[in-house]
This record gives structure tokens, sequence and C-alpha cells, in this order.
């Protein structure tokens, strides 16, 4: 459905892709996880043919984005990052327009319509304005103008940003649905329980190259770092990272009094607590927890991009 | 064109919901028409025309130098999409973008027509504004000459500008400007002889021309079809430089 081959963007000096590939096929939902500026919405902008790529070439569902555009977009749907909606507009209005926007047949549109606030939960407030509407529930009706006309290609940026738990769920549900129904889905975010609740398979990028692609199961498979994540309070005694590659995940305690401030760190490989412990000697008080780096998601992005998600770039303490 | 339909009608629907700025257009022309009507009376008489009643030169001169106003709103309908971040889902689909301006230019050309229509008939119904043996006819003709040209000069000065504020100030500079200078608050014949040289550059001249051969001297689609001419000339190059310097991918800021 979608194909996009040997993408490149640049902006001034700043290289937003180089050089990306991506395939999606019908029914199948690609999470694109990527930090803020990875590249994530570059490449859904060049995709909805809003921005022209430097190099590559795009098709969705054979048509050839940068020739015909405006036949290309007849077939996608897309949810840009920030909500936007007619605000004086009600539901149905906003939904009735979007569907005539795509194309949809005047007698489909009622329909249509009621179907996709069916789904999104926004039945009931099909009346009212969208000036009216929480924010929760405009930004379900921002996703539901660019599924209301049932398209083949749905690309998502970061839907969820700011919404509350009901709505992310309603959102996901939706979004199943409509790979169910054959949709190709790209869905952009950073949260990762999310990519673990669409089932995705995952697709990761930083520094607009693509790094890693698979299943979740692949993926921690390949790129799972084992080993121990612990928190230590006051500092760590250099000895401990001794010929370790020691990945400090982030720091808790804002008081600036050092002796407070806690530091969490995952150690990769065949460390064991005890070893850890030996490692600390008498400093050892100083750890207030250690468990195993159990496998998921995060640490698969950490192990492929040597990022946090949040977006800091994580110490690599020096080893061998 | 089928989604430059849709365009057309919600920006309809948008002003439906809100048409105060519309009114407010509306209400302060009804002001300044009667205060105005007698001096600009003399002024005519002055000029040779002996029956006039001011009307004649007050209501059409209101209604150019208004309508330069209420024309401005196309272009705030473009800045505000901006606003409303529902620009980009415009862009997004698969309208081209001549149609998106159309879309845009097309129920405001209508707003615009009807509004004149009103305000000429408000002033026949205030201060005496006749027809006589003028044609209605060609008063329409002129009411979708002018406003085309409006509609027109407003999209270009928006496909130029990058700021709401900047077509604010064209707005308000231009309508004072160009109303001044084509005769819509003074007489032409009154007017500075080098004011007289430059009258003809604007849309006004040409509309109040236009207005005065049908209201003063009783003339038909004949008499008005030159400056109609003009103004749906200018109207058709403005809008082929707007279309051509129309950047759909360029942001645009709103009110901050």
């Amino acid at each position: 459905m979608l194909h996009a081959q040997q993408v490149k963007k640049s902006f001034g000096d700043v290289a937003a892709l180089r050089g990306v590939d991506l395939d999606v096929e019908p029914g199948q939902i690609i999470s694109l996880l990527g930090r803020n500026g990875a590249g994530k919405t570059t490449l859904l902008s060049i995709v909805a043919g809003l921005v022209a790529p430097d190099e590559g070439t795009v098709h969705i569902d054979g048509i050839d984005v940068l020739a015909e555009p405006n036949r290309a977009a007849q077939v996608l749907g897309i949810a840009p990052q920030e909500t936007g909606i007619y605000p004086v507009l009600t539901v149905r209005e906003n939904l009735h327009f979007f569907c005539d926007l795509a194309g949809v047949a005047r007698s489909e549109r009622r329909g249509r319509s009621e179907q996709i606030a069916e789904r999104l939960d926004l039945g009931p407030l099909l009346e009212r304005k969208g000036n009216e509407l929480s924010g929760g529930e405009a930004r379900r009706l921002h996703t539901a103008c660019s599924l209301v006309h049932q398209p083949k290609l749905l690309m998502l940026d970061e839907p969820t940003v700011g919404a509350d738990v009901a709505t992310r769920q309603q959102l996901i549900e939706a979004v199943k649905e409509m790979a169910d129904d054959g949709a190709a889905v790209v869905y952009t975010t950073h949260y990762l329980p999310e990519v673990e609740a669409l089932g995705a398979d995952i697709v990761i990028i930083d520094d607009g190259q693509i790094l890693a692609r698979g299943t979740q199961e692949q993926l921690i498979a390949e790129h799972h770092l084992g080993g121990l994540r612990f928190t230590a309070r006051g500092g760590v005694p250099s000895e401990v990272f001794d010929g370790l590659d020691i990945f400090e995940r982030g720091q808790s305690g804002d008081s600036g009094d050092e002796t407070e401030k806690d530091q969490t760190f995952v150690v990769p490989g065949d460390l064991t607590m005890a070893g850890l412990l030996a490692r600390f000697g008498d400093q050892a008080h100083r750890l207030v927890s250690v468990e195993r780096n159990l496998p998921d998601l995060e640490t698969v992005f950490l192990a492929v991009t040597g990022n946090d998600l949040a977006g800091d770039d994580v110490d690599v303490e020096a080893g061998n | 064109m089928r989604q430059a339909l849709a365009v057309a009608k919600v920006q309809l629907k948008i002003f439906v919901k809100d048409p105060w700025f519309i009114l407010i257009m509306f209400g302060m022309p009804l002001v300044v028409m009667p205060l105005f009507r007698n001096v600009l009376a003399a002024s005519l008489v002055d000029s040779g025309f002996g029956d006039a009643t001011g009307a004649e030169l007050v209501v059409p001169g209101q209604m150019v130098l208004f309508g330069f106003f209420v024309g401005g709103s196309v272009g705030f309908s473009v800045y505000r999409e901006h606003g409303w971040r529902t620009w980009d889902r415009l862009r997004s689909s698969a309208v081209p973008s001549r149609y998106l301006l159309l879309g845009f230019a097309a129920p405001w050309i209508l707003i615009h027509v009807v509004y004149s229509a009103m305000l000429l008939l408000a002033g026949g119904l205030l201060v005496g504004l006749r027809l006589n043996g003028g044609s209605p006819v060609a008063v329409l003709i002129m009411l979708f000459a002018y406003s085309s040209c409006v509609i027109a000069l407003i999209l270009l000065a928006t496909a130029t500008f990058r700021t709401v504020n900047q077509l604010s100030g064209l707005q308000n500079v231009g309508a004072m400007l160009f109303g001044g200078l084509g005769g819509a608050l003074v007489p032409f014949e009154a007017l500075p002889r080098w004011a007289q040289f430059v009258s003809p550059l604007t849309p006004a001249y040409w509309a109040m021309r236009g207005h005065r051969s049908v209201f003063l001297e009783n003339g038909g689609i004949a008499d008005v079809a030159p400056s109609a001419a003009v103004l749906f000339a200018a109207a058709a190059v403005l809008a082929v430089l707007a279309t051509s310097r129309f950047r759909v991918d360029e942001t645009k800021e709103f009110f901050a």
C-alpha cells in the first residue's frame, strides 16, 4: 500500500531524512518510533504530499505521490500532530465537510459520519460545536476527520498527545478496527505502551535513518540488553563502572543536594546482583534498588539508538 | 471542482455562524450617509448636476469604501485556517491549490455582492437613493465587477503577506487611500489634479464611475460596460497573479 524508497530531505544544513525506505501492507499497523526531531513528522509530511523530498520516491496504492499528489490524496487519511478542527462548526458538520473534501457521495455522508462518530464515542456529541468539546473529545474528532472517508492508508502523527487515558484507548481501538478492515496504518508515537497495545510492527527511526524494524518479539529477541537496572543515591563509586558499559537512564531529586539525588543505570550483559554488590563494596548502602533489566521496548530502543525515547542522549560510561 | 464547492460551502457556513463583522460594516455606512449627503449634494450641484440629492454619491461611495473592508474577510478566512490548524488538512486533501483558492474566493464574492446590494437598498430607504431611469442590471454588473476586483486584490495580498497583521494594514490603509483617491469620499471633480491623475489606478475610481453613470446620468448596461470591463480585467489579472504567487506550503500567522 505504501512504498517509500530512499527518501531524503534536508532543511538548510540539517538532514531530516537520510535515505529512508518504508513499506506498509494493507491491514498492517506500523508504529514509527522515535524521539522528537527523529524525522517521523517529516516522513509523514512527505508521504502526504505536504513536503517535497529532496530525493526518493513515494507510492501509495501504486500512485506516485510526487507526480499525482491529488490522486494519491484520495486514498490517504492523515491526522497531523496538532489538533485541526473547525471550532465554530458542529462535530457533524466537521465530519460532513471532510467527507465532501474526500469526495464521499452525499448519500453516504451521513452514514459514514455517524459510523465513525460511534466508533470514537462522539455519537452523543454530533450536534456540539468544536469549541465546546473537551481536549480529548477534540482530539477524537481530529482523528475521526481523517478516518471518515475510509482511507486505504491512514497516517496518525502522535494522535494521543495530550489525550486522557480513555481517549487513548478509544483511538487505539479505532485504529485496530481500521486495520482489521484492511487499511494500512502508520502510527507515530513515543509512548511505548501504545505500541504494545496496538500490536504494531515497529520501525525505529533516529537522526533521519531507520535503524531497526520488526515485530516487538523480533526486536526484543535481537536487541534486548539483558543485565541489571539499579538506582543509587548520592553518587556511584567510579570502580563500579570499571570494565562495564553502563547506560545512565535518568536522575531524580531536585534539592540540589548531591547526596539526595537518585541516579538510575542499566548494566547490560552478565553482571549478577552479587557482582554488583561486590563492586559497590562498603558503599552498597547507596543502592536504592536493583532489578533484572527485563526485556521491553524501552531497552530495545536504548540498545538500537543509544538514546532514551524521552529525548535525552543517555550517558554511556566508558568501559573497556 | 466538487472539493472547491465543499470549501466554499464551509466558508459560507462559518460566515453565517459569525456574521458580526459584516453587520458592523453594514451599520457604519448607514450612520455616515446622512452626515455627508448634503455636503456632497452641494458639491455635485457645483459640478453641474443640478438635481442631485447627494445620495447618488454618498451611497455608492460608502459602499465602495466599506466594501474594501468587507473584501478583507477573504484574506482573514485563509489566515484563520492556519490559526485553526486546518490548513494542512485542506492541503493534504485532494484539492488542487487553484480550486482551494476558488473555494475561498467564490463565497466571498457572493457575500460582497449581497452586502453591496443591501447597502444600496438601505441607502434608498435612508437617504433617498433612486435609480430614476438607470438600469438595475447595470448596477448588478457593477457590483459583481467591483466585488471580483476587490476579492482578487485581497487574495493577491494574502498570497504575498505572511501575517494577518500585514493584511490588516493593507485593508485599513487601502480602503481609505483607494476610496479617497477613487472619488468615493468626495466627487472626482473636487479632487486635486494630481489625485485625478492617479485616480484611475484604483478600483474605487472605476466602481464610482460606473455607479455615477447609472445613478446620476440614468445610464444603462452600455454606459457601465467600460468601467465593468476594466474591473473584470483587473480582477482576472490579479487572480492570475494571486494563483501564481500563492504557496500552499507557506506557513502563515494568524493572531498569536
